[in-house]
């Protein structure tokens, strides 16, 4: 009993401390459609166009954490993505996203627009 | 403070002899596991070559017999002499990394025999052992190799020249990773019949050269 009655202050602090800490990552921001736009002349050749990433409906199911910084870092165009590096588990394609939980990476027309062939 | 600690006593004894026994009873079960597995390997029913590893299935798609092969369940089974789906759930055959059967390494491995053709009087062609590099249109993503060895394993050239590839390379320029998404090309087959489109780096094998 006396144990626990000790512990309690301390413990109080504790988790003050924890909410304090991740007070940050619960002020979700709506982001809304995140354009990628670089890599025109690589896409030029394939016919591919720019690649559009819905940050909200990814708010909506994923912890901040589960991208950020791990896979992608929290600034817009800070991110050097390449569909080379999607196909080797990288970005969009890592362990337990596209290509393997989420919809696949050959379904190019639901990330790009103007797919060539595509309507 | 006293009745606590022997009642905490109590618990841990407890605690001992349940995790004591449930560890002697789980090596017990891996030691007849690994037995049973010892046992398996003795009988490969996997060797094309044995006629103990057929197992015929009748048309109603139930095993008939096993091993005798003077026996059939029916004509139309000793023709095809086939592995019946149970043989081809056995664990020991390759799996690629979706776990479907990776047939291209059945054949690297001699696992299977199949005839090249049901009349006896056509004459073989062996594979034509033929790399044809398939430049990816894109600064980044690895250009594709394509080996004629494999196909042509399974298929004649007809099934290919010239209707779906015009036999030379560069030879189809109208060729793209969008097409082939929707069933064209390589996506004629890939994705319904062989390995499926996801293991898109089994095709992208060929890094682009230093270039960027
Ligand atoms: C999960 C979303 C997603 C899918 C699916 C997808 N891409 Fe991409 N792709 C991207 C992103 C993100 C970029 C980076 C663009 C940028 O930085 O501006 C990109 C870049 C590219 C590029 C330019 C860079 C490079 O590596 O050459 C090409 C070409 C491309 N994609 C083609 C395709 C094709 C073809 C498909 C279908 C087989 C496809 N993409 C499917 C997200 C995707
Ligand atoms: C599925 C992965 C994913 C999740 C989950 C995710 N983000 Fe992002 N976030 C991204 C990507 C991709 C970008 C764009 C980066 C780029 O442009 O290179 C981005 C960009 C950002 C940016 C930069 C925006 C700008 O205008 O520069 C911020 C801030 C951010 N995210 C915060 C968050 C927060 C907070 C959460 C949790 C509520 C979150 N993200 C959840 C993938 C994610
Ligand atoms: C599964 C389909 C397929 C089959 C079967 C097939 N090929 Fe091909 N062949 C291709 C593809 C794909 C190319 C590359 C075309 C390109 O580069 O655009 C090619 C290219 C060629 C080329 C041109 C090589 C070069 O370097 O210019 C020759 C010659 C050829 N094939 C002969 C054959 C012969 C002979 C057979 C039968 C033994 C055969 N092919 C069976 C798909 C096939
Ligand atoms: C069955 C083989 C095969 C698989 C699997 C495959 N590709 Fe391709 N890919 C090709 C061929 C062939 C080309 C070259 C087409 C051409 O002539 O432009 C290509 C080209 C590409 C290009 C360059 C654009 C173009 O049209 O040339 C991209 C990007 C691409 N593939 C992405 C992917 C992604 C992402 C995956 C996995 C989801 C994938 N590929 C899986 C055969 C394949
Ligand atoms: C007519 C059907 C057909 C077409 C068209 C076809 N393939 Fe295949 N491919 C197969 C079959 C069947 C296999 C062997 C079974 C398997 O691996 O799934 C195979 C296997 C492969 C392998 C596996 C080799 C290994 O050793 O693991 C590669 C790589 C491949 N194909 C690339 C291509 C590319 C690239 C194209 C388009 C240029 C293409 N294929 C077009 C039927 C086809």
């Amino acid at each position: 009993m006396v144990m626990t009655i000790k512990a309690r202050p301390s413990l109080l602090l504790l988790i003050l401390a924890a909410v304090f800490l991740a007070a940050p990552s619960y002020a979700k921001p709506k982001l809304g459609n995140i354009q990628f736009e670089r890599k025109s002349t690589s896409r030029e050749r394939a016919g591919i166009g720019p690649a559009t990433f819905p940050h909200d409906s990814h708010e909506a199911t994923l912890e901040c954490k589960e991208c950020h910084p791990k896979i992608f870092k929290a600034k817009r165009g800070a991110n050097d993505i390449t569909m080379k590096k999607n196909m080797e588990g990288k970005y969009c394609g890592s362990p337990g996203c596209h290509n393997t939980n989420a919809f696949p990476l050959y379904e190019c027309a639901k990330c790009h627009t103007k797919v060539r062939g595509i309507k | 403070m006293k009745r606590l600690s022997r009642y905490s006593l109590l618990f841990v004894l407890a605690l001992c002899i349940g995790l004591g026994t449930s560890y002697i009873i789980e090596t017990k079960a891996d030691a007849k596991q690994k037995k049973s597995k010892s046992s398996k390997t003795a009988l490969p029913i996997l060797d094309p070559n044995d006629p103990n590893s057929i197992i015929y299935g009748g048309t109603d798609g139930q095993i008939k017999g096993k091993g005798d092969p003077d026996k059939p369940a029916s004509e139309s089974v000793r023709i095809g002499m086939g592995w019946h789906p149970q043989a081809l759930s056995d664990q020991r055959l390759p799996k690629d990394r979706y776990g479907l059967i990776d047939w291209a390494e059945l054949v690297r491995k001699k696992m299977i025999l199949p005839k090249h053709s049901l009349d006896p009087n056509e004459e073989e062609m062996p594979p034509l052992d033929m790399n044809v590099v398939i430049e990816a249109k894109s600064d980044f993503v690895n250009d594709v190799v394509y080996p004629h060895w494999i196909h042509t394993y399974w298929l004649k050239c007809e099934v290919c020249h010239p209707k779906i590839f015009v036999p030379q390379k560069g030879g189809n320029p109208k060729m793209s990773m969008a097409g082939i998404t929707q069933g064209e090309w390589c996506g004629r087959c890939h994705g319904k019949v062989a390995f499926p489109l996801t293991d898109c780096m089994r095709c992208h094998v060929k890094p682009k050269s230093a270039k960027k």
